[in-house]
């Protein structure tokens, strides 16, 4: 009986007893002193990515206030200029991303604006795949999370079993890879064999997968390999977990959860290097304002929260996050206090290794494309950008061709 | 012209069983025992798996009357209700909760499991998506994989290029002769009929234009209007002519490595990942002296000595459909349960939402950490319950599992319990370890969630244990292969 290194160190340092969490710590290199902070990307840095599903309408968010434009053809949803957090004299942040605010001013927040790609598509489903899979012209079968994992770690190799996660119950495309495993962790109780509180049919399936042979067919061999980490994994998560504390108070929603989780996988000794989480329901063709500003105060709180947390751990320059969403909205609003499906809109890069500021160029409010904004920085330079000079890879096989880098970091 | 098959991103190579491979016999009829082992086996291939006692009758009709009792099935099949009318959901809207859930319960009833086996085949092979195409749309194409399934492939291709689900999911409803869209004509090329590397650029832009004309009317009904169609001359694969779609589609099929590449992807759904060069060709003789029958392919298949051999026995993941499908026609229930769509998408294949054009990998994609914890807990959750009734009504009498049964038959002695669930639900396909571990957990003296009784199995306890048991026995390694 063979098991993946990870099970087997964690439980039996876990069987040891005693001063457990430090044993486990050093198991995983954690407790090690962290390598210097490298320009050029560093095997330690950490990419978190937040999904805004639905659309988020990146008018309302970056608020272009001083346009006369945008009032105009927003009577109903356009912000007043005094209630927006300002960056300059032209732009400023929606008043709900306060938190994000603060952590821009502490120059931690990139605002990379009019990001999108040519022949914008409005599906929800196409575009998000365009988006995660960095593929606008053809449709692909790995997401360029999971295409950059699969370089990362080549084929015969066994990456730690929580070195990527999705915090949910099912694996977004972005990490779909050829030959990397990417668990999707709805939450951390979840992720186990759950036999309700029947211990004596636990244990034995453990003695069962254990016990498991191998057998004539490569998959059974796959397959009982793979038993006994899933079966062993939520253990090992939960105690490796267990040893990090969270040092923010996190807001009381789903979102600020799994950044909490997140924390929690990134500082514990389970050392996660990519976390997707997602936060949904920006698709807001009607009444607007109300669901989108309580979804922003989600996204600037939580980030807040997380920012704070990893600066008590001292991780705040360890871990950057990336916001997509799979398209921005329509100008003008519709007649129902909304907006329809658009193109272009900005995206956040944050964290303490970020150079905070303003990327881009605003698009023009008057120079449409079909009432839709022209996106002026293709969304792969912004990816380009991360995996060269943030995860230390060459862009360029991972995306399929060269894109300018941004100098956000 | 290459005429190789692209296996360089088929996840399942690698995976190919040990042994080698007697090609020249390898399609010929099966002469050998068939036993109810051999019965189960066809059972999980050819359809989705049976209640405990189904492989012994299946295997009694001997090894050529169960594959006709697959291929054509005697009497009549179950009665189904049609989408939309079928399930509640849909009058609460949850229209493709409904469609899936219209789907399953077909898969979970009916009688004509090889059919129902080839439709989820084919939903693969042409993978089409709720998420673009609307619920109505996409339970037409299904009714249409069912419904021609089985005959002929052109025929089939024929009719896929010009169903409303695939002219939304490819966009050949926007594809006319003054802006012509070539997504429909490369994919049928590269994924539906010959694979990459197999045509070139100017065969998709050609074979595009003869696609041209065919639209949606209001009504999502397929309309062919003249007028956008291009009656040009068109040159694909190095023949010109003034081509339509179906002219197009018997080019393509014409095309020798077409015979390969279907014949390889049947026989990697049917026997094993990574099957030989010589299996493919022996295969792709089959189908093409057959005409591009597809049950006549099929069924020589099911019949034929690889199918038989102990190379191909349990040499494939089950897909989560046909796990958590098969488990529920083992339990014996009518009733799919209502969570059973997103139970599914944990596991990785949720019905009608394909994760690309290319469908699912299948093979080892199926098994990751997480996927496996969905199909045990998947399992644990069932044994624990009582099946549901009909559009939420309570059930009169549906428990998953009847512990009374088995002891009824076997008696209270936790070793002729555990024998019977692994002999029942694995074919025996375990070692005595496996058999010593259940009936050690039966015997465990450690209280169970319900009685809190630390006793030895017996009339306090059965019920719990047995639930256990059999929730452990579905979850091992070996039940995880079809």
């Amino acid at each position: 009986m063979k098991r993946s290194t990870f099970v087997s160190s964690a439980l039996s340092v876990a069987f040891l007893g005693g001063n457990a969490s430090v044993a486990l710590a050093q198991v995983a290199g954690a407790s090690a002193p962290l390598p210097s902070f490298g320009a050029n990307g560093d095997p330690d840095n950490v990419l978190v990515v937040v999904q805004m599903g639905g659309g988020n309408d990146g008018l309302n968010t970056v608020v272009p206030f001083a346009d006369d434009n945008y009032h105009r053809v927003r009577p109903g949803i356009a912000l007043a200029p005094a209630s927006v957090l300002k960056l300059n004299d032209r732009i400023g942040f929606n008043p709900a991303l306060k938190g994000l605010a603060a952590l821009y001013h502490e120059g931690s927040v990139a605002v990379v604006q009019g990001v999108g790609y040519p022949n914008p598509n409005r599906s929800h489903f196409e575009a998000t795949q365009i988006w995660e899979t960095a593929s606008p012209e053809r449709p692909q079968q790995y997401g360029w999370l999971g295409r950059y994992l699969d370089r990362r770690f080549p084929a015969g190799s066994k990456p730690p079993l929580f070195e990527a996660v999705s915090l949910g119950d099912t694996l977004p495309a972005a990490l779909v890879a050829s030959h990397v495993e990417v668990p999707a962790i709805g939450t951390l109780g979840a992720f186990g064999y759950n036999a309700g509180r029947n211990l004596a049919e636990k244990q034995s399936a453990g003695v069962l997968y254990d016990g498991a042979k191998a057998g004539q067919s490569p998959y059974l061999t796959m397959i009982a390999q793979t038993a006994r980490d899933a079966y062993h994994g939520g253990d090992t998560l939960r105690a490796q977990t267990a040893t990090f504390t969270n040092k923010a108070a996190y807001p009381n929603n789903g979102f600020a959860q799994q950044l909490a989780l997140a924390a929690r996988l990134i500082g514990s000794s389970v050392g996660s290097k990519i976390v997707f989480v997602s936060l949904g329901s920006f698709d807001t063709h009607a009444g607007q304002r109300a669901q989108q500003d309580r979804l922003l105060g989600y996204l600037g709180d939580g980030l807040q929260a997380f920012y704070a947390d990893l600066a008590a751990h001292g991780l705040d320059r360890k871990v950057m996050t990336l916001t997509f969403s799979e398209f921005g909205r329509r100008v003008a609003q519709n007649a129902s206090n909304g907006t329809d499906h658009g193109t272009a809109m900005p995206l956040f890069v944050i964290g303490g290794g970020v150079k905070g500021g303003i990327y881009g160029e605003h698009p023009s409010l008057t120079d449409l494309d079909r009432g839709d904004l022209k996106f002026s920085t293709d969304f792969r330079s912004v990816y380009a950008t991360v995996i060269s000079r943030w995860l230390g890879r060459d862009p360029s096989a991972v995306l399929g061709g060269a894109y300018p880098a941004i100098a956000f970091v | 012209m290459p005429s190789k098959i692209d296996t360089s991103t088929d996840p399942q190579v690698g995976f190919r069983p040990p042994g080698a491979l007697d090609a020249a016999t390898a399609l010929l009829p099966y002469a050998g025992r068939f036993g109810p082992r051999h019965a189960a086996h066809l059972l999980r291939r050819a359809g989705f798996g049976g209640a405990a006692d189904e492989p012994a009758r299946l295997a009694s009709l001997g090894m050529n009357g169960a594959v006709d009792a697959m291929l054509h099935p005697p009497g009549l099949d179950a009665e189904f209700t049609d989408f939309p009318d079928s399930d509640v959901l849909f009058t609460q809207g949850k229209n493709r909760a409904a469609a899936q859930m219209w789907w399953l319960d077909r898969m979970l009833r009916t009688n004509r499991q090889l059919r129902e086996k080839m439709t989820l085949f084919w939903h693969g092979h042409f993978a089409t998506s709720i998420n673009k195409v609307p619920a109505a749309q996409m339970v037409a194409q299904i009714d249409l994989f069912r419904t021609l399934g089985m005959g002929r492939f052109p025929a089939l291709l024929s009719a896929v290029t010009t169903d409303p689900a695939m002219l939304i999911w490819l966009d050949n409803r926007y594809n006319a002769k003054a802006h012509p869209n070539e997504n429909y004509a490369r994919e049928v090329m590269e994924l539906f009929a010959l694979g990459l590397g197999n045509y070139t650029e100017d065969d998709i832009k050609e074979a595009a234009r003869a696609f041209t004309g065919w639209t949606l009317d209001r009504g999502l009904q397929a309309q062919f209007v003249a007028a956008r169609h291009d009656d040009g001359p068109k040159t694909v694969f190095g023949k010109t002519g003034n081509y339509n779609a179906d002219d197009v589609i018997a080019l393509i099929v014409a095309q020798p490595v077409h015979q390969r590449f279907l014949a390889r992807k049947l026989l990697e759904f049917f026997v094993y990942s990574d099957p030989e060069p010589e299996l493919i060709e022996s295969a792709a003789q089959v189908y093409a002296l057959s005409g591009f029958d597809i049950a006549k392919t099929v069924g020589t298949i099911l019949r034929s000595n690889v199918f038989y051999s102990t190379r191909a026995y349990r040499a494939l993941p089950k897909s989560p459909v046909e796990f958590a499908i098969g488990t529920l026609r083992y339990f014996g229930t009518a009733t799919v349960p209502p969570n059973l769509p997103y139970q599914l998408a944990r596991m990785g294949q949720e019905p009608l939402n394909p994760p690309s054009v290319k469908g699912w990998d299948g093979g080892p994609t199926w098994i990751n950490t997480s996927t496996l914890l969905a199909r045990f807990n998947f399992v644990n959750a069932l044994v624990a319950q009582t099946a549901p009734g009909k559009n939420g009504q309570p059930a009169v009498s549906a428990p998953y599992v009847n512990p009374d049964a088995l002891v009824g038959r076997v008696g209270m002695d936790a070793a002729k319990v555990a024998a019977a669930l692994v002999g029942e639900a694995v074919q025996d396909d375990v070692t005595s370890d496996v058999r010593a571990t259940l009936t050690g957990y039966l015997n465990s003296a450690t209280p169970t969630a319900a009685t809190q009784n630390p006793m030895p199995f017996g009339p306090e306890n059965y019920q719990d244990k047995i639930r256990g048991a059999l929730a452990l026995t579905l979850n091992l390694p070996v039940n995880q292969l079809a």
